[in-house]
């Protein structure tokens, strides 16, 4: 029988709604059945942990008394835009800082931010009429600021390749080190728990999904970046490449320092290991048959990492059963493989946000709109001459 | 004959005695230097492997602890920060021995026993969760 968000709305607020791990659904479904498993429950809970470069922070200082438009902003020795409004600022995760590099960049200040800390403020103006002050150094807190929130324009990616290296040299890469003549494979996804994963076809996840972001609720705001609908998929609709992404907005003062982090990627770069986590709603059957997926029955490609020109030839497509086993037999050697995303903490905050649920702390949000299907992806094209 | 890796620590009072030369003479031991950083008159700290009887280390290490320097067992010359480690899994995919792999909880396990400190994964850690012992 199918439910209605209203519905399962009215479950969780009267404490009967069923919610499971996007784990604990596999055996449900194996012992149940589709039909009467979808009819048992009600919401799965998803998450993922893991390196997402594309994040970052709004925030807003307050004005100083005399008032500065602040155009060269430093967080802690981290460069942040000065291209919005006098007291405005977007801090990139993957800025590096002027005197620690990429061991200390934007996503390390988010995390400071969020565990409560307080963080070097220095910046400049031009000065003008209505702006007179032309430098401020101060030390500033989350608590303090009027606004401050994630706005992350590309979180989740739905799947994404494992990484290998050919060549004969060691290679240092955001996928991590891949050791020479295919010493290693990486690969990054909680698999059968992943949020996309669990919604192929994002019948369900769409524009003003609530969720958990970095230990808040928070939203789906957009589609994320590079979002490719038009993705490979296999014959049940799952993606084989990475497809769609989710662009997420979340309350910084609400969040745990503990699910955002930064993260740094050597001879790479600054990133933030982004913890998310969204319910699924099984409205029917086919939501259900979508949740209870399996490592065994979801894939990616081994790419080559150690070409970078015409993309990254492929090496071989692998089910996430073949990678989580810890070795994957290349051309007849056995790769080992590791993960890169902590599966760890995905199963923390798909509990976490399972128990906001049972206690009837966290609804559903049915989304205003949904995503298109058919979204291809450009690249970029050098062109040549003067202005035009 | 047993063998024993230890990291000495010596504060400002002890750095100028000569320790070394009585584990030699009064106690039997042979060892080698792994690492040494001794700044004169401030603080000293030395990695040694030591080989000797068990009761004779055992000594050793009392007369060492008697003349106010820290001793510690060291297995491996990495230490894994597990209030920093979200158990990614980034450093095994360097660990050439399995000294650090996950295990069936996807949680990171360190056999400090297996490390060969190739020190590789001190730079794979992205939480940099992971520094050596000196």
């Amino acid at each position: 029988m199918a439910k209605t968000y209203q519905e399962i709305n009215e479950k969780i607020a009267r404490g009967e709604a069923v919610v499971v791990t996007a784990e604990e659904v596999i055996d449900i479904v194996k012992e149940r059945g589709l039909k009467d498993a979808a009819d048992y429950v009600d919401v799965v809970t998803t998450a993922t942990f893991g390196p997402m470069c594309s994040s970052g922070a709004f925030l807003n200082f307050g004005h100083s008394d005399p008032p500065i438009r602040m155009a060269e902003i430093s967080l802690n020795g981290v460069e942040a835009s000065g291209g919005l409004a006098a007291v405005d600022t977007y801090l990139g995760a993957t800025q590096p800082s002027k005197d620690r590099g990429i061991e200390y960049g934007g996503a390390h200040v988010i995390n400071d931010l969020i565990a409560g800390k307080e963080v070097h403020l220095v910046a400049k103006s031009q000065g003008t009429d209505c702006y007179p002050r032309k430098e401020i150094d101060t030390w500033v807190k989350l608590e303090d600021m009027n606004e401050a929130y994630l706005f992350n324009p590309r979180n989740c990616y739905q799947n994404y390749n494992a990484a290998i290296n050919t060549s004969s040299k060691r290679i240092y890469t955001y996928m991590g080190i891949l050791q020479p003549n295919m010493g290693n494979i990486t690969y990054s996804t909680a698999g059968e728990l992943s949020p996309l994963l669990n919604d192929p076809l994002l019948k369900t996840i769409g524009m003003g999904t609530r969720l958990f972001l970095g230990g808040a609720q928070g939203y789906v705001s957009w589609m994320g970046t590079q979002f490719n609908t038009a993705c490979e998929r296999d014959e049940k609709g799952y993606p084989t490449t990475s497809g769609a992404t989710l662009a997420l907005i979340g309350n910084m003062k609400e969040m745990n320092p503990a699910y955002i982090r930064g993260a740094v990627y050597e001879k790479y770069g600054t990133s933030m290991f982004v913890g998310v986590g969204i319910p699924i709603p099984i409205l029917n059957e086919e939501m259900m048959s979508f949740v209870s997926i399996e490592n065994k029955d979801l894939y990616t490609n081994v790419l080559d990492y150690s070409v970078s020109s015409g993309g990254h030839p492929k090496l071989k497509k692998v089910s996430y059963a073949e990678l989580r086993s810890g070795a994957v037999d290349i051309n007849g050697k056995m790769i080992k493989t590791s993960p890169l995303s902590s599966l760890k903490v995905a199963r923390e905050i798909a509990l976490e946000l399972n128990h906001w649920i049972k206690k009837g702390q966290f609804f559903l949000q049915e989304p205003i709109q949904s995503f298109p299907m058919g979204n291809a992806l450009k690249s970029l094209e050098i062109k040549e001459g003067e202005a035009r | 004959m047993i063998t024993k890796k230890i990291l000495l620590s010596f504060p400002k009072m002890a750095t100028g005695k000569p320790m070394a030369m009585e584990l030699i003479k009064t106690y039997n031991l042979d060892f080698s230097i792994l690492k040494a950083m001794i700044d004169d008159n401030i603080k000293g700290t030395l990695l040694l492997e030591i080989r000797g009887k068990q009761a004779d280390i055992d000594a050793g290490i009392v007369f060492l602890r008697e003349n106010q320097i820290g001793v510690k067992d060291v297995q491996s010359m990495v230490v894994v920060d597990q209030k920093k480690c979200v158990s990614c899994g980034a450093c095994t995919a360097v660990c050439a021995v399995n000294a650090l792999e996950m295990d069936e909880n996807w949680s990171l396990v360190h056999h400090e026993d297996k490390c060969l400190e190739c020190m590789l994964c001190v730079k794979a850690c992205p939480m940099r969760a992971i520094h050596t012992v000196m």
